[in-house]
């Protein structure tokens, strides 16, 4: 008996440890980020490891939203002009690629589910098949092609090279939702005379929300977090995102790390915020786009 | 005759224009898909295809027919077979460092019933962060000076003075491939934990019932039963792993010792204006892409033909 009580207190002592390692590992960088963004510049350079700085300071914030700026005391121009530009194509690009995407998903995947029409299986086969086409394969022609549309360093470009890269995970993700929906529902609003369009409008696409949820969250994080896309295709600040001016601050102007770690924590607050408040559908999404 | 024929052509007409409209709405609602797909991935996939045996190079005047000549310039270049290697070791690392840890964590969570949510939050995070911020924090981390790997190892008495990392290539190869895990693991565990919980609860009882332990259980129950999602987050793995390029680009730039394949076509078509070359050399790692992604393309094909 006392046996048995003892390994299963060395079980439980077991699980805890796990989920203390998980928890370390997962969020240890990203707090250690946030540690670093509220050390004050002088005490970043310090062989003390501390787990919380002495004095948090906001300098390395002030310095991203301030006017002016110093760097190792001189002044320098300031970057808000910078980050605020890439920040708000970071967001154009995102939510526009977002939006385009699950509009078109969720159409398109209700056509390939419901609606007969002539190569249907032989265009859902190619479209996903692209999921295996990595999108580098793709690039150098792309980038020809929009050169000559002149779409180089335009949201419209970019966008719709987003939107080109996430509508296969987006189609694949909606039609399982469809194809788990019961048709009856339709049926009944169709002896109702309904249309087919206005049942989908009313009666598919608000049962399907979840999975709706699911593929813009997706296709947001993809979005928000490409690098290599935007790192060929916008090469100003007309279109320039976060991902790729914020490794400028190491690399060119500055070597300043905790300018760096603080931009850093402001990029990562919208994926932060929709993992607090949205995971259910992400990782439903997630388990449904990846095993399905 | 003829007065009974009517009313069974005009409800097989009825029938047939509603089939007609079904149609037309179904391209209607795909036409957008079709233009998109086909004009950014169809065409340039096989404008790749057939440039990759042109000499195409804006320093060079003239695109003269070289047949498989990029292709085999590509085989020729030491730099490009470095990048091979490096891709591979990194697939190596990856693969197994995830394939374990993802088990572990799939597990744990699979166990676990209180603040699962949140725990499941904890976990899937790295995946959300823009890769090449992780690969920032990350860079702070190892840096050589106020690292917080040098300040911890040096703290527990692991090593006595500051190392620089990246001065070793094992080291910068294993470091690189870690970040990478570390933004990976997440989808390994979540495709293992979908695949755990498909297994009745009742095999588990019924094995207990015959006195096998936790050890015997797994090896005989939660092992077979999830080979398919290991099967399919070994490949999604091994995918994402063989085209890294945000970690090493930004850890460690264009340095040979850590480039990867895909550093290298954009070196090649970006940087050096090597057009053909990079494209040739881009369709031989979508090739090999392809060739490992397999696994998770038959899947998808098995499940689309019962239609």
């Amino acid at each position: 008996m006392s046996r048995r009580s003892l390994s299963r207190i060395a079980g439980q002592v077991g699980t805890a440890a796990a989920v203390l390692l998980l928890l370390v590992w997962s969020l240890g960088p990203v707090f250690w980020a946030l540690v670093t963004s509220l050390t004050p510049p002088a005490d970043l350079l310090s062989r003390e490891l501390r787990l919380w700085p002495a004095n948090p300071s906001l300098e390395h914030y002030a310095k991203l939203f301030g006017a002016t700026s110093s760097s190792q005391g001189n002044a320098v121009q300031s970057v808000w002009p910078q980050f605020s530009a890439a920040f708000v194509n970071s967001l154009v690009t995102s939510l526009a690629s977002t939006v385009i995407t699950v509009a078109l998903a969720a159409f398109g995947a209700y056509a390939f589910v419901r609606l007969r029409f002539p190569g249907r299986e032989l265009l859902f086969v190619l479209v996903v098949a692209t999921l295996a086409i990595p999108a580098y394969t793709v690039m150098i022609p792309l980038y020809r092609l929009m050169i000559s549309l002149k779409l180089i360093d335009t949201y419209v470009g970019v966008t719709l090279i987003y939107v080109s890269a996430f509508l296969p995970l987006a189609l694949w993700l909606m039609r399982s939702v469809y194809q788990a929906m019961p048709i009856s529902l339709e049926e009944a609003a169709w002896l109702d005379g309904a249309g087919r369009t206005y049942t989908l409008m009313r009666i598919v696409l608000p049962l399907a929300a979840p999975g709706l949820i699911a593929s813009a969250i997706l296709t947001f994080l993809s979005a928000w977090g490409q690098f290599m896309v935007p790192l060929v295709f916008s090469p100003t600040l007309a279109t320039k995102p976060l991902t790729v001016l914020i490794p400028e601050f190491v690399t060119r102007n500055y070597v300043d790390y905790g300018l760096m770690n603080a931009a850093g924590i402001l990029a990562i607050v919208p994926p932060v915020l929709l993992v607090l408040f949205l995971n259910r559908f992400l990782v439903s999404g997630l388990m449904a786009g990846a095993t399905k | 005759m003829v007065a009974a024929a009517e009313p069974l052509q005009k409800i097989s007409m009825r029938g047939s224009r509603r089939r007609n409209e079904e149609a037309w709405l179904g391209l209607a609602f795909v036409i957008p898909i079709i233009a998109i797909m086909g004009g950014l991935v169809f065409l340039p996939v096989v404008g790749t295809l057939l440039d990759s045996l042109y000499r195409i190079d804006p320093m060079r005047a003239g695109t003269p027919f070289v047949g498989l000549g990029n292709y085999a310039a590509t085989f020729a270049d030491a730099n490009v077979r470095q990048a091979w290697f490096n891709t591979l070791v990194y697939v190596v690392i990856a693969v197994a460092l995830q394939a374990v840890g993802g088990l572990g964590a799939a597990l744990l969570l699979n166990k676990i019933q209180r603040g699962r949510r949140w725990l499941l939050a904890v976990l899937v995070l790295p995946w959300c962060l823009p890769p090449v911020v992780n690969a920032l924090v990350w860079l702070w981390i190892y840096n050589p000076s106020y690292g917080l790997l040098n300040g911890v190892l040096q703290a527990l008495g692991l090593i006595d003075t500051n190392r620089v990392w990246f001065n070793d290539r094992t080291t910068a190869l294993f470091l690189i491939a870690l970040v990478h895990v570390w933004r990976m693991l997440p989808l390994t565990a979540i495709i293992l934990l979908a695949a755990l919980q498909s297994i009745p609860k009742e095999l588990y009882e019924a094995a207990r019932l015959d006195g096998a332990g936790p050890i015997r259980a797994f090896r005989s129950i939660t092992l077979p039963l999830i080979s398919g999602g290991i099967a399919i987050a070994l490949s999604q793995s091994t995918v994402f792993a063989f085209n890294l390029f945000d970690e090493a680009w930004i850890l460690a730039g264009t340095s040979l010792d850590t480039r990867t394949v895909i550093i290298q076509v954009y070196m090649s078509a970006f940087q050096n204006l090597k057009f053909s070359f990079g494209m040739a050399l881009s369709v031989l790692a979508m090739i090999a892409s392809l060739l490992v992604s397999l696994v998770y393309v038959l899947k998808v094909y098995r499940e689309t033909r019962y239609e």
